[in-house]
């Protein structure tokens, strides 16, 4: 195919390159959740950590699936990773997600995850994946399934697994 | 639809942009070769001869603390989806800035003071970057002059051509190549001589091409080669190109053809049908003596030699060519018959010492290994012994390890090269406990443990370190040319387990061995970024609710056993690394003596250690990090780096830090915060009487973007203001 050059000059289609130039965090553009489902149940018993039992055991199993679909591949089966991918559990994985929330995570699932097509798993299918890989990192399971609403998502603080000693 | 009007812009603007840079080109300087010396970053290293070095001093222990963002980048629109592992070193010549970025691997030009976008140059590969077997935006481009104004930048795209740019425009050189174009598959063979295809042929570069005079080298990468559907893979190959005009020059054979030296090492004429053998990291020149300095890579496969008996050369040699003819001047081999993925990775060092009261022209191999190899650079002899020594040998069928090993007796190795029981972790009896009975599974020995037939009982693997990681790996070194001695990154815990498996059934290959591990499902090793290609499908370029393919739930994992169902070994005890630390280190190694100066761990005390309720009251010294993506950057007074991970302590938010070492003394002597850890290796540059260091960012949740820092003018001294 032909090369092609942008050449920006004047004021023409700065508004395009706003977005590069500009650090903005990757939070463009969730759906609004059903007013429903953006209160949880019992607001006094809202979960604000991961620690707090955020998915279900149900959830988790149709996550492990999906994650065997898409995801083992490269992370491997035990969330592992490998040469092309990192691990999904562990100290080094939960270095990058301390002191962010679910959202986060979810996030950089759902545009950059599967690799070669970002943004083929449903939001539930993410949520799913997301309940398998808390499963999996050893955190509690709770009765209420992890929702796929941003505006909740964002409300769970990412931590360490209490259990495991980390 | 959108990508017609996406190509449709240029058109548009090609006019305005020329002349927005009439006036800026009026007030540069545009004469004569870039330097250092001049406050530009020229080259990937700063120059060729791998210094990473620049003699900048404005920012110095006393304000590095207090730099601020003059400016960022995001590379997120570069691109169809945004990339998280940006690579890249900008270079910096008369006050803009050029770079890759973006799962396109875009060029784009920004005003080095301001950051402000001057121009994008995007290459629509299509099915051609779908295949390529090193995806992302590579590390960045080379920059070329006639020092009389004529200025272009040189890259390589993601499907393997060779481009040539306008500095001033980002428009393509006509007269380079086909359109400013060479097609580098074009010549790329396997077998005896067999091309390879144009589109699906494997063959690319993250390495930038190496501009010396006239002349442009470039190398070559390939897959991971730890489970190939063949040993008869694209052949590695240096070439040489005419700056002016692209046309080639000359092409070193890395597997030599029958009548050239080396053919004999290839037994069974087995250099026949075997490939690989690239250069995938940059090379080095000393342009005084003519000479070109090529780190080779492995041969196929990474951890199975049978179908290539003997030492294979020039796999894993350094070898020194003549610049203008591309012929072999001397060359030596690093590790015969290479089976432990110890791919030459570092950029040579080259460097004029007075050694033994003797000025000597030197080049220094840093390694993955992390043995520092030392030769006089022009005739290739070792300034200090190296012995050969004998090493423990394989008993894989078909395999016929060599019986020794080169050993330099100096400087001495600058990390981990092998793991025993002593470097277990022990903070607790029952984390050594555990590291110990997982330790046990694997063939344990010294360096150059050969791989092992997995069985599920054990050995599951032979226990290597600094093999596949490193060490240090693709950043390389670093080296002050006034002082002359050497800053070397090294991962100090990254294991690699070397099982082999027969091919499992569904898996079509003619390796009799492939990595693996028994009684765990096989994973087929990508390189990072596989299938991640700005063109590859997209959620909007399928029907509507339409279900992805999977990949099938096959998935093994040789670096980590899962935890459960008994003793599978694995590398980590409660998510903690079976090592103890440090996790890494930075060297400084004075090439006059061959000794270690000095060596500091880098990076934070990971998050997961200093809150780990089963380590509470324990008093830990800074463990460092574990990676092998760390490059370092050397100025007049201070060795600068950035962390590997983010942490959140009681001195700071959560981030990563820039830190910045007293080069005497190995002394942190400043830090500033970035939001994500160095992903790319970070240069420096003065522009309008001000110094700024850009650093690559990315990984986690934050995508690419190159950051530049500066001193506020108001934390500067006169003196500082006047340097």
């Amino acid at each position: 195919m032909k090369p092609t050059t942008f050449q920006i000059a004047g004021g023409c289609l700065l508004g395009l390159w706003a977005m590069a130039a500009v650090n903005a965090p990757m939070h463009a553009q969730e759906p609004q959740p059903p007013a429903a489902v953006v209160a949880p149940q019992d607001a006094q018993a809202a979960p604000t950590s991961i620690v707090d039992g955020v998915y279900t055991p149900d959830q988790a199993k149709r996550g492990e699936q999906l994650y065997g679909q898409f995801c083992a591949s490269c992370h491997g089966p035990a969330l592992t990773g490998g040469e092309m991918a990192p691990a999904l559990t562990g100290g080094d994985f939960a270095t990058d997600w301390i002191g962010l929330t679910l959202n986060d995570l979810f996030e950089r699932m759902r545009v950059s995850m599967p690799q070669d097509q970002p943004g083929a798993l449903s939001r539930q299918q993410n949520a799913d994946v997301l309940a398998f890989m808390l499963s999996a990192g050893k955190y509690p399971a709770g009765k209420t399934e992890l929702p796929k609403e941003a505006e909740v998502l964002k409300t769970i603080k990412f931590e360490a697994p209490k259990s495991s000693g980390l | 639809m959108s990508r017609r009007a996406f190509r449709s812009l240029p058109v548009l603007l090609a006019v305005a942009a020329g002349v927005t840079w009439a006036t800026v080109s009026m007030t540069g300087q545009t004469t004569g070769q870039p330097s250092t010396a001049k406050g530009d970053w020229p080259a990937y290293n700063a120059d060729l001869r791998g210094t990473r070095y620049s003699p900048l001093d404005q920012i110095t222990a006393d304000n590095f603390s207090k730099m601020e963002v003059a400016w960022r980048f995001k590379t997120d629109n570069l691109g169809s989806r945004p990339e998280f592992k940006l690579e890249g070193t900008p270079l910096v010549v008369n006050g803009t800035m050029y770079a890759t970025g973006g799962t396109r691997r875009s060029v784009f030009a920004l005003k080095a003071d301001t950051g402000e976008l001057l121009w994008v140059h995007a290459e629509l590969e299509g099915e051609r970057g779908k295949y390529a077997p090193r995806q992302l935006s590579g590390r960045g481009v080379s920059y070329w002059t006639d020092g009389k104004g004529d200025d272009r930048i040189v890259y390589v795209t993601t499907g393997y051509k060779l481009i040539e740019l306008n500095a001033k425009t980002g428009g393509v050189i006509p007269g380079f190549g086909k359109d400013g174009v060479i097609d580098l598959k074009v010549g790329m063979i396997t077998g005896s001589g067999q091309p390879i295809d144009l589109i699906k042929g494997e063959a690319g570069l993250h390495a930038t091409p190496t501009v010396a005079g006239n002349i442009i080298l470039v190398g070559s990468s390939f897959k991971e080669g730890m489970t190939i559907a063949t040993h008869n893979n694209t052949k590695g190959e240096v070439r040489a190109f005419d700056a002016h005009t692209g046309k080639l020059l000359w092409t070193f054979h890395t597997i030599p053809h029958p009548g050239e030296f080396g053919n004999d090492t290839w037994e069974n004429d087995s250099w026949k049908e075997n490939g690989n053998t690239g250069v995938w990291t940059q090379m080095s020149v000393d342009e005084e003596a003519g000479l070109a300095y090529l780190p080779v890579e492995d041969p196929a496969s990474d951890f199975y030699g049978g179908h290539r008996p003997g030492n294979n050369l020039f796999g894993d040699s350094l070898v020194c060519v003549d610049l203008k003819t591309g012929q072999r001047k001397w060359h030596y081999q690093i590790v015969h018959h290479p089976i432990w993925d110890y791919d030459l990775s570092s950029a040579p060092l080259l460097a004029d010492v007075m050694i033994d009261g003797k000025l000597r022209k030197i080049v220094a191999l840093p390694t993955k290994e992390t043995f520092l190899y030392v030769f006089d650079r022009i005739t290739g002899q070792p300034i200090w012994p190296i012995e050969e020594r004998p090493v423990p040998q394989s008993d894989v069928p078909g395999e016929k390890t060599s019986k020794t090993q080169p050993f330099p007796t100096k400087p001495p190795a600058y990390s981990r090269q092998s793991v025993t029981e002593n470097d277990l972790i022990d903070w607790t009896p029952e984390l050594h406990e555990k590291a110990l009975e997982q330790f046990r599974m694997y063939k344990n020995g010294p360096m150059f443990n050969p791989g092992v037939v997995s069985q599920a009982g054990g050995p599951i693997a032979a226990m290597t370190i600094g093999t596949a990681g490193g060490g240090t790996n693709w950043p390389g070194g670093s080296f002050d040319p006034v002082t002359n001695i050497a800053y070397l990154y090294a991962c100090n815990s990254c294991l690699t387990p070397i099982g082999l498996i027969e091919p499992p059934a569904g898996f079509e290959t003619d390796v009799r061995y492939v990595a693996g591990q028994a009684g765990a499902a096989f994973r087929i090793a990508e390189a990072a970024g596989a299938g991640s290609y700005a063109d590859a499908p997209t959620v909007n370029n399928r029907g509507r609710g339409a279900a992805p393919a999977g990949r099938g739930a096959a998935a093994g994992d040789r670096a980590n056993a899962p935890a459960a169902g008994g003793n599978r070994g694995g590398t980590t005890v409660q998510g903690l690394s079976i090592l103890k630390p440090p996790y890494s280190t930075i060297s400084a190694i004075n090439l006059s003596k061959g000794e270690i100066v000095w060596q500091v761990p880098h990076g934070d005390t990971p998050d997961a250690i200093r809150n780990n309720p089963a380590l509470k009251g324990m008093n830990i010294p800074k463990t460092g990090q574990s990676g092998y993506n760390i490059g370092t950057l050397v100025t007049k007074t201070l060795v600068i780096a950035g962390d590997g991970q983010v942490t959140t302590t009681p001195e700071h938010p959560r981030g990563a830090m820039l830190r910045a070492y007293d080069k005497a003394t190995g002394k942190q002597v400043g830090e500033v915060l970035m939001p994500a850890p160095q992903s790319g290796s970070p240069m420096t540059y003065k522009v309008n009487g001000k110094q700024y260091i850009i650093v690559a960012v990315s990984g986690g949740n934050y995508s690419g973007e190159y950051i530049a820092f500066s001193v506020p003018s108001e934390a500067l001294t006169t003196n500082q203001r006047q340097r």
